[in-house]
């Protein structure tokens, strides 16, 4: 996976001059086009598709995954995988309400929730930095072990309705265009990613070591600390949206996080394909979306018991929107390639 | 042997807003080795695609191949009419071994339905040692060999089975990461081919390796056929006039203040094929370091930048003691350097030509740690222009440049640091003569303010074109030092034979 190229918009080069389909730029803007088509074709056939009530459902619900996805886009900058957010997302979760259920005060349970993300986080570090573990197969491991801590703490027990009502109602606040308060969290957050990836100098430096990690190293990157620390971020965003499980659902339970794994990287990958035409913020968090609207309208459509329909419509959308967008890079890189020959 | 192999008459190839190919003729006779020399741009590679079948040319080209007639743009067609390839990237896959490689064009020996290895590895033995190179393990992935070595491996993979109605060898750059003695051995190659009666065009920007190999040579400037000559009717300078329209200088002019600091200083360096190495150069010196390879001049550079671990010595750096393998320190020390494998550890590759150059000092754009994509852009564009690289646009991926113009941004990224010290590391490997004479200026300029630069190259004459001082490794030591006009590449050819020479005596 390569993705770095800063602030280029590579396309600038080859705009299309030819015709209105390729003035469009279905490959850079696919999940717009597909997130409006889907407003469209629903809002006119299902009638209960635009109401309030369900669109600020559908942003509230995919706020988790938006997170997650998030995750992993940090340490995907520096080219390095991490499946383990899933199982930090339940960890984080399980710690808040077994600590709260114990009678330990919110601030100290929050606190030791983010702090055991960041000491997984940690080890996935070392184990892919020092001990020089591929990434995929580091985090792959990291969550299982994560995962036996979670059922060791919970005891494989649900665990409901341990947290303080100031904490609740985060969950249940809607301060602006009926969104929960989370929502907006996880919008602060997004936006302070993308300044660091687009707007500073350390942006700059993990972009460079994920597109030439050796390259990068000798022009003085500290690649490894690098490397290292988006792993302990990842952990902790992803320690960060099992609060926003407990805002949400206000229960713990073991199955919470790994569930979200594939809809986030998912979300990334597709997003990847849009806007820059490398892993972005905002193209993920768009993919979540334009999915999201989708696979809401296909549920209403269909009527109940067709739960089917998300994995197979965010599977065969992934598919569609990389294949669609490496196509197009393919000619470009050939017409590219063809004028500096 | 004078019948025409291949001929091609009027071809020409526009792409969007450039001609490539303007009518162009070309005649390769059977036997012989053609050369198709040009600068980038030329239009070399574009006629080497079209041959391949990768691009297509505009308008109906004529061309005929062993008298029938040839369609050219067609991949296929030239596979079939027995035409072979080896191209400038050589086109292996690193993780698998020299006979996966070579067998993934033919495709594997098989016994009842699995591969049989032992057949397979013997064959690719035999094809390795039918061009003359024996000396490496072929089922070692290739990435861990030596170019030389993975040089062999592409073009045994291009001439197994090539036998039957084999007709046309084209190598495309074939000696670019080539050091000079394994060059040699391509050659042996390449001329027991031409026995056999094929025919071979030959491209590349090693002017003296187009008088070693070629039978006639075809000069292409900005897309035109400038003529086709015999070899024996030019001469180097001639050639180079004909490529680029003016002259070259080809020996350093002026000298340095001899009582200069001594910037860069190593004490006995081990490390690699280096067994012990000191070496100092003073401000404003050019020190160029030659030697063949195994001598220890491939790893001199990568032992001071970093790029592989020392086993021992010391290194300084503007005074400052530095440690081994750390690229920050030596750049904070006011060390820049620009490395022999632009590809792997010297391009960021997805990202912009801005981006590569700032990105060793990205924060004197940044304030309070925000950057200044403005400002960024107008220090990237200084360099452009300074170096006179040719970009469509500043924020254009660095890989969408020719290899020449990669380098000039690799020298931005160091020169912008205003460094004490420059380390290069064959600094115009694979670039053409226009670009390579304005790198040697950019190093004239870079001493003439005050660096000290240490210039390792297997180019004699650019060792000669830019050095004040050479010294000559041998079995990873320093075996001979050349000053001021005994600096030549008689001089410097001579201590590294001399050197093979004595080595082998040592040896026995």
């Amino acid at each position: 996976m390569t993705n770095a190229e800063l602030d280029v918009d590579p396309l600038a080069l080859a705009r299309p001059q030819g015709s209105w389909t390729s003035r469009l730029r279905f490959d850079r803007y696919s999940a717009l086009y597909l997130w409006g088509a889907f407003v469209v074709f629903f809002g006119l056939t299902q009638s209960a598709y635009l109401s309030t009530a369900s669109i600020s459902l559908t942003f509230g619900e995919k706020t988790i995954v938006c997170v997650l996805a998030l995750a992993f886009l940090v340490p995907l900058v520096t080219d390095t995988f991490d499946l383990s957010i899933g199982a930090n997302l339940n960890l984080s979760l399980v710690i808040l309400f077994k600590l709260r259920s114990e009678g330990v005060s919110m601030w100290i349970a929050s606190f030791l929730a983010l702090a055991a993300c960041a000491t997984a986080g940690f080890i996935s570090g070392y184990v892919v930095v020092k001990l020089k573990v591929n990434s995929f197969i580091a985090t792959l491991a990291m969550s299982q072990v994560v995962t036996a801590m979670s059922l060791l703490i919970s005891n494989n027990r649900q665990i409901t309705d341990k947290m303080p009502k100031s904490f609740n109602n985060i969950g249940t606040k809607r301060p602006l265009f009926n969104l929960p308060m989370y929502f907006y969290f996880m919008l602060l957050l997004a936006a302070i990613l993308w300044y660091v990836f687009e707007h500073t100098p350390l942006g700059r430096y993990m972009f460079a070591t994920g597109g030439g990690r050796e390259a990068a190293r000798l022009s003085g990157v500290n690649v490894d600390r690098l490397t290292w620390g988006s792993l302990v971020v990842s952990a902790m965003i992803a320690g960060f949206g099992g609060f926003v499980f407990a805002w949400k659902n206000n229960i713990f339970q073991n199955s919470a996080g790994p569930g979200f794994l594939f809809p986030a990287v998912a979300a990334v990958f597709f997003g990847a394909s849009q806007l820059k035409g490398r892993a972005n913020v905002w193209g993920a968090l768009i993919a979540v979306f334009a999915l999201a609207f989708g696979i809401k309208g296909l549920q209403l459509s269909f009527g109940a018991g067709t739960f089917w329909i998300e994995p197979l419509f965010n599977g065969l959308s992934l598919l569609i929107a990389v294949s669609l967008a490496s196509r197009q890079g393919i000619i470009k890189i050939r017409k590219r390639k063809a004028v500096t020959a | 042997m004078d019948t025409p192999l291949l001929t091609i008459e009027h071809l020409s190839k526009i792409f969007p807003g450039q001609v490539a190919l303007d009518d162009v003729d070309l005649v390769v006779r059977a036997g012989t080795t053609h050369a198709l020399v040009g600068q980038n741009g030329s239009g070399k590679s574009t006629l080497i695609k079209i041959l391949a079948g990768y691009h297509q040319p505009t308008g109906e080209p004529v061309a005929t191949l062993l008298g029938a007639e040839f369609p050219l743009g067609d991949g296929r067609a030239a596979e079939a009419a027995g035409i072979r390839f080896v191209h400038q990237d050589l086109g292996l896959v690193d993780m698998l071994s020299s006979v996966e490689n070579i067998a993934m064009g033919s495709g594997f020996l098989t016994r009842r339905g699995r591969i049989n290895w032992k057949a397979e590895t013997a064959r690719a033995r035999d094809d390795l040692a039918a061009i003359g190179f024996d000396d490496f393990e072929v089922t070692m992935p290739v990435g861990m060999l030596a170019p030389s070595q993975r040089t062999a491996v592409a073009l045994a993979r291009a001439l197994r089975g090539w036998e039957d109605g084999a007709s046309l060898l084209v190598l495309d750059e074939p000696t670019a990461s080539l050091p000079d003695d394994d060059v040699q051995r391509l050659f042996d190659a390449v001329r027991r081919l031409k026995a056999r009666g094929v025919a071979i065009l030959y491209v590349s920007h090693h002017l003296d390796e187009v008088f070693a190999i070629a039978d006639e040579v075809t000069i292409l400037r900005d897309g035109q056929r400038v003529t086709t000559q015999p070899i024996g009717d030019v001469d180097k300078s001639g050639l180079i006039e004909l490529m680029i329209g003016h002259k070259l200088v080809t020996k350093r002019s002026g000298a340095f203040d001899p009582a200069g600091a001594p910037l860069l200083r190593a004490v006995n360096l081990a490390g690699g094929n280096v067994r012990n190495i000191s070496v100092t150069v003073l401000a404003g010196e050019v020190v160029g370091v030659a030697g063949i390879t195994g001598s220890g001049r491939e790893h001199l550079v990568p032992l001071i930048t970093g790029q592989i671990p020392s086993i021992d010595g010391d290194l300084e750096i503007n005074g400052r003691d530095i440690g081994p393998y750390a690229p920050r320190q030596m750049i904070d020390s006011g060390g820049a350097f620009v490395t022999a494998d632009r590809a792997r550890l010297g391009n960021l590759p997805m990202m912009s030509v801005t981006a590569n150059t700032t990105i060793c000092d990205v924060k004197r754009n940044a304030k309070r740690r925000r950057l200044l994509h403005p400002r960024e852009r107008v220090e990237a564009k200084e360099w452009i222009e300074r170096l006179g690289t040719k970009t469509s646009a500043a924020e254009a991926p660095i890989s969408t440049l020719s290899g020449g113009n990669q380098q000039k941004v690799l020298f931005a990224r160091g020169l912008r640091l205003v460094p004490q010290v420059i380390v290069l590391d064959e600094p115009t490997r694979g670039i053409d003569v226009g670009a390579k004479e304005e790198i040697h200026s950019i190093i004239d300029n870079a001493a003439a303010s005050g660096s000290a630069v240490l210039v390792a190259s297997t180019d004699t004459d650019e060792l000669v074109r830019v050095s004040h001082r050479v010294i000559v490794l041998r079995q990873g030591r320093i075996a001979a030092e050349l000053v001021g006009a005994e600096v030549t590449s008689t001089n410097i050819e001579r201590a590294q034979l001399q050197s093979d020479h004595n080595s082998q005596d040592g040896l026995r």
